[in-house]
Order: structure tokens, then C-alpha cells, then sequence
């Protein structure tokens, strides 16, 4: 029975490798299992991770938000070039050209000093005391609208390179009240790293515990496990895929709850819409920040239960 | 299979748990381990089972170094040994049918030839039909004989057992008894820590005998440390004896 059998029974290599998935399999569906037959903990477990990663999930999401408003703002962003005074209209327009065939322009609009004049004579009122001048004051104007993907930086490089033209007088850009908002744009995105680094680790926390407290109602089963000579990685496994599932879940849920808000939020900003007959379209999450959210939020389960799964079962040993 | 040469296992605090202990059981052999309690049975057994380590002298198990082996080598020694524990350390989460199998799957043996062994264990101590029960339905008896078909499953060159008749009658203690003297019968050595002195006098296999920490009646000390390691052949019932008991 024994001596020949033994040998012939061992598995083999190929054997092993299947046995080895085989395993992983069975660890999967056994986590899984344990999972549904601890509802509760289950329950609040993945609620407090869903709960937690959701803050960060809806600030991304506000910030997307915000983004997408203020990229509209930034297409209309324009420079206005006042040129020489003593430039003739036939160089002006060269120059125009010019202008519109450099790289972050998007387009340019041309306006003579007489339509200038014409137009602050319509609508300034000052049209008798404009007639009293003896020459027309206002210099040929070009209006640059700068590339939309342009950053703050690209548009005053921009500007710096406009200016130094020696036909252009003066160049223009209103940029104060850009650079601020840019600026709290800025202040929002580091928010937002932050608050998920710290969110980040609370989920760590809080599956790294709940996993430890896994480790130690089991801790005769790991005994026995280790007695009978499971290796470590064997005795892992289970608990490795608990934080997965616990990750992957948490995550789904927290996208549950930021869907659920933006809805909430959906109907008034549709209303908001129709008074300011504005076109302030929500942005939800895309399948791409779909996917980045529940992965991250799984791997989050995998490092978390890793670190307790490191730190507590190395110090189960029988005796 | 075990060779132990003077060994000595000091805890901290200075007690010395074993000292200057010296054994050999050959492969194949079978023997009593006996003693009063706290005389050091268990410590030599979790010394043979890596849960201890020496202090002094040296304790090979198979030919390795049971204190300067690796942690990750551990599990796979262990693998070589079956360990029936008196408290038989079941799991009441899963089917006798589960906890049979458990070394099989820990040794990444393929579906059907888990589901054939551990039948085979589970018939070997009659209890095939308990497949499906749960180790809580089970008598003290039964559940021991579970602890067994999980320590035979694999196969083990050595089976180790702590006390495994502690908490059983005399008829069931002679049943259980016979397992292991079944398993020795094919080639499995076994070594087993018992004081049911009675028991172990009918058996008429070698016995070792610790008192405080010192072995004071080795039947199996037969100048084996002289002979080339497995020129030894397979145990003389006839040489057995009660010692000073």
C-alpha cells in the first residue's frame, strides 16, 4: 500500500499547476461564500467602504464638473491686439493672417479703425464729440481667440509673444479673474488627492481590521491548517480574496451612492437650465472612472487585508 | 526516521523541558512514548513536529535538521508526518468528508483522487458512512477517528499521536489502538504518548519512558548511533518490556 502507491500518487507538475488554480478558484468561491453567510458584517463592512470612497468619488466628480464649465469659459477667452495707429489697413490685415496661422490660435477677427469708430460712435454715446476730432483715434484692433485646450501658461506665452510684435501697440488679456478661478481650480484638485489619500487609507483601516478580526476567529482553523502542513501562502489566499470581494463590493457601492446623488442633483440643475436657458450639461462618471473607481477600491482590498493578513497570521503558530 | 541525539529543550525561565534525551526510531518501527505528565512527552513530540525547537543536541526527522531547518521548509517536513492530537482539533465549520480531506487539498491533490483517499481513510476507521455528518454529531470515539483518517490520508512515513486514547473507554482506546498497529503493519512508523499502561503492556512494542525531562527506559537504545543511519532493520517485539513501571 504504501511504498510504491505513495510515489505514484503525489500529483504531478501539470497536475500541480491546475491543483494550484484549482485552489485559487476554491479560495474565490470559499471567501465569497463566507461572505454570504455573514450578511451583517458583510453589509456594514462594504457600506463603510462605499460610504467612505464615495466622498472622494463625488468631489472628483463635482470637480469634473466645474472643469468642463470652465473649459467653456476658457474658449472665450480672447486677446485683443490694439496696433499701431500709424499702420496702414493693408499691413494690418498681412499681419492678421499672420497671427491666425500661429500654433494656440484658434481664429482672429479683423477690425478696422473705421468700424472701431463706427461702433463707439453707436454705442457710447459720444458720437457728436467724436465727429469734433480732426482725425480718427482709434488704431486698427485684432481680436485673437487662443486654442481651448490652452492652459493659463500657453496663453500668456501667448500674449508675451504678441506683444513683443512691433506692430502691436498694446495686447490685451483680461487674465485676473481667470488666473483666480484657475488657482481655486488648482486648490480644488489638490483637495481632492488629499481627500482621497485619506479616504484611501481609512479603507485600508477599515479592511485591514475587519479582515484581523477574520484571522482571529479562525484562528484554530489556521492552527490545524498550519499543523497539517499548509504553507503560508495557502492559509493567505482565503483571506487575500475576503478583501478583494470586500473591495470590489465597497467600490461598486460607492458609485452606487454617487450616481444616486447626481440624480438627486439632475432635476433642479434642469430646471436651472431652462430659467438661465444656459447649457450646463452634468458630466457623470465615464465607464473609463467606472472602471478606476471599483479597481482601485478592489486593490485598496487586496493591500489592506495583505497588510493584516502580514502583520496577524505570522504570529498564529500552535504551541 | 527520528534520531535524537542528547537533545535538551530549555524555556525560558531555565526549566528544562527535555535534557540530554537520545532516541531512534527506524522507519517502519512503531513505539510507546510514556511518562507522567509534565515529564516531557509533549515537548518531544512538538519538537518532532517543528512547533518546538531544541535548545541543545541534535533532533533530525527524516534525515533534516529539525533546528536549523527554514521557516519555509516547515510545511513541507510537516507534510512527511501525521499528528493525531488528543483534543483531535476538528473543524465544526465543515463535513467529516472536508476535514479528511483537508491535507490532501492543502497538498494540492487533484479532485478525484481527493475525493478516492479520503474515502479510503474514512473507511480504513469505519466510519465512511459519517462522510456528510458533522464532526459536532459524532461521538468522542468517532471524532477521534476523524483526527486519525485526516492524519493518514496523505500517507505519512510517521505517525505521531499526543494522549490519542486520553478521553476514550478501554474498548474504544483497544480499537483506536488497532489502527495505528494496522498502520505500522504497512510500513508506517509510529510513535505514540500514552500513559494507559495497561494498554501499552499488551501491545508488546517498545516503549520510552521520561521522567522529568530524562529518558530513564529506552527499549529502542540498542547502540543504533554506532550503525550506519538505515542499516537498522524493523523493531523486536520480543524485546519489550515494562520498564520500572
Amino acid at each position: 500500500m504504501r511504498t510504491s502507491n505513495r510515489r505514484r500518487g503525489r500529483p504531478a507538475t501539470s497536475n500541480k499547476l491546475v491543483a494550484y488554480l484549482l485552489h485559487h478558484i476554491q479560495s474565490l468561491v470559499f471567501s465569497l461564500g463566507k461572505i454570504y453567510h455573514s450578511p451583517i458584517t458583510t453589509i456594514m463592512t462594504v457600506a463603510v467602504i462605499g460610504i467612505t470612497l464615495s466622498l472622494p468619488g463625488g468631489f472628483y466628480l463635482f470637480l469634473k464638473n466645474i472643469n468642463a464649465m470652465s473649459g467653456d469659459i476658457r474658449s472665450t477667452t480672447q486677446i485683443t491686439l490694439y496696433l499701431d495707429i500709424k499702420l496702414s489697413e493693408q499691413k494690418a490685415r498681412a499681419l492678421e493672417r499672420a497671427i491666425s496661422k500661429t500654433g494656440n490660435v484658434v481664429s482672429t477677427e479683423f477690425i478696422s479703425r473705421q468700424a472701431s469708430l463706427q461702433a463707439f460712435r453707436e454705442t457710447s454715446g459720444f458720437g457728436r464729440s467724436i465727429d469734433t476730432l480732426s482725425s480718427n483715434p482709434l488704431p486698427h484692433t485684432i481680436i485673437v481667440e487662443p486654442v481651448s485646450s490652452a492652459d493659463t501658461f500657453a496663453v500668456k506665452n501667448l500674449l508675451n509673444a504678441l506683444q513683443a510684435m512691433p506692430e502691436v501697440k498694446i495686447a490685451k488679456l483680461d487674465t485676473e479673474w481667470l488666473e483666480r478661478l484657475y488657482t481655486i481650480l488648482e486648490i480644488a484638485k489638490r483637495s481632492v488627492v488629499i481627500v482621497t489619500i485619506l479616504f484611501s487609507i481609512a479603507v485600508l483601516l477599515v479592511i485591514g481590521n475587519t479582515i484581523r478580526l477574520d484571522i482571529q476567529n479562525r484562528r484554530q482553523e489556521i492552527i490545524v491548517t498550519k499543523l497539517i502542513g499548509a504553507t503560508n501562502a495557502f492559509i493567505r489566499r482565503p483571506f487575500l480574496y475576503g478583501g478583494i470581494w470586500y473591495g470590489l463590493l465597497g467600490g461598486l457601492m460607492s458609485w452606487l451612492i454617487v450616481e444616486i446623488g447626481y440624480l438627486a442633483i439632475a432635476g433642479p440643475l434642469n430646471r436651472l437650465n431652462l430659467l438661465y436657458q444656459a447649457d450646463l450639461m452634468l458630466i457623470t462618471f465615464t465607464f473609463q472612472d467606472f472602471i478606476i473607481l471599483v479597481s482601485s477600491s478592489t486593490l485598496l482590498g487586496l493591500t489592506g487585508s495583505w497588510i493584516a493578513v502580514a502583520r496577524h497570521l505570522n504570529q498564529i503558530e500552535p504551541t | 526516521m527520528i534520531e535524537f541525539q542528547n537533545v535538551t529543550k530549555r524555556y525560558p525561565g531555565g526549566y528544562d523541558a527535555l535534557s540530554n534525551v537520545s532516541l531512534h526510531l527506524a522507519e517502519g518501527e512503531m513505539a510507546f512514548l510514556t511518562g507522567h505528565s509534565g515529564a516531557g512527552k509533549s515537548t518531544l513530540l512538538k519538537i518532532i513536529s517543528l512547533i518546538e525547537k531544541p535548545t541543545r543536541g541534535i533532533a533530525q526527522l527524516d534525515k533534516i535538521n529539525l533546528k536549523t531547518i527554514s521557516r519555509h521548509r516547515v510545511p513541507y517536513l510537516r507534510r512527511k508526518i501525521g499528528i493525531i492530537f488528543q483534543e483531535h482539533h476538528l473543524l465544526f465549520d465543515r463535513t467529516v468528508f472536508d476535514n479528511v480531506a483537508m491535507p490532501l487539498i492543502i497538498q494540492g491533490y487533484r479532485h478525484q483522487e481527493i475525493a478516492k483517499r479520503t474515502r479510503a481513510a474514512l473507511d480504513k476507521v469505519g466510519l465512511l458512512n459519517k462522510e456528510k455528518s458533522m464532526p459536532v454529531t459524532l461521538s468522542g470515539g468517532e471524532q477521534q477517528r476523524v483526527g486519525i483518517a485526516r492524519a493518514v490520508v496523505h500517507k505519512p512515513m510517521l505517525l505521531l499521536a499526543d494522549e490519542p486514547t486520553g478521553n476514550l473507554d478501554p474498548v474504544l482506546s483497544r480499537e483506536i489502538m488497532q489502527i495505528f498497529l494496522d498502520f505500522n503493519q504497512v510500513g508506517v512508523s509510529v510513535l505514540v504518548a500514552s500513559h494507559d499502561l495497561i494498554l501499552i503492556d499488551e501491545l508488546q512494542k517498545p516503549v520510552l519512558t521520561l521522567n522529568q525531562g530524562k529518558m530513564i527506559h529506552n527499549d529502542l537504545n540498542r547502540d543504533q548511533y554506532d550503525q550506519e543511519v538505515g542499516g537498522f532493520r524493523s523493531p523486536q517485539v520480543n524485546e519489550f518490556s515494562t520498564g520500572n513501571w
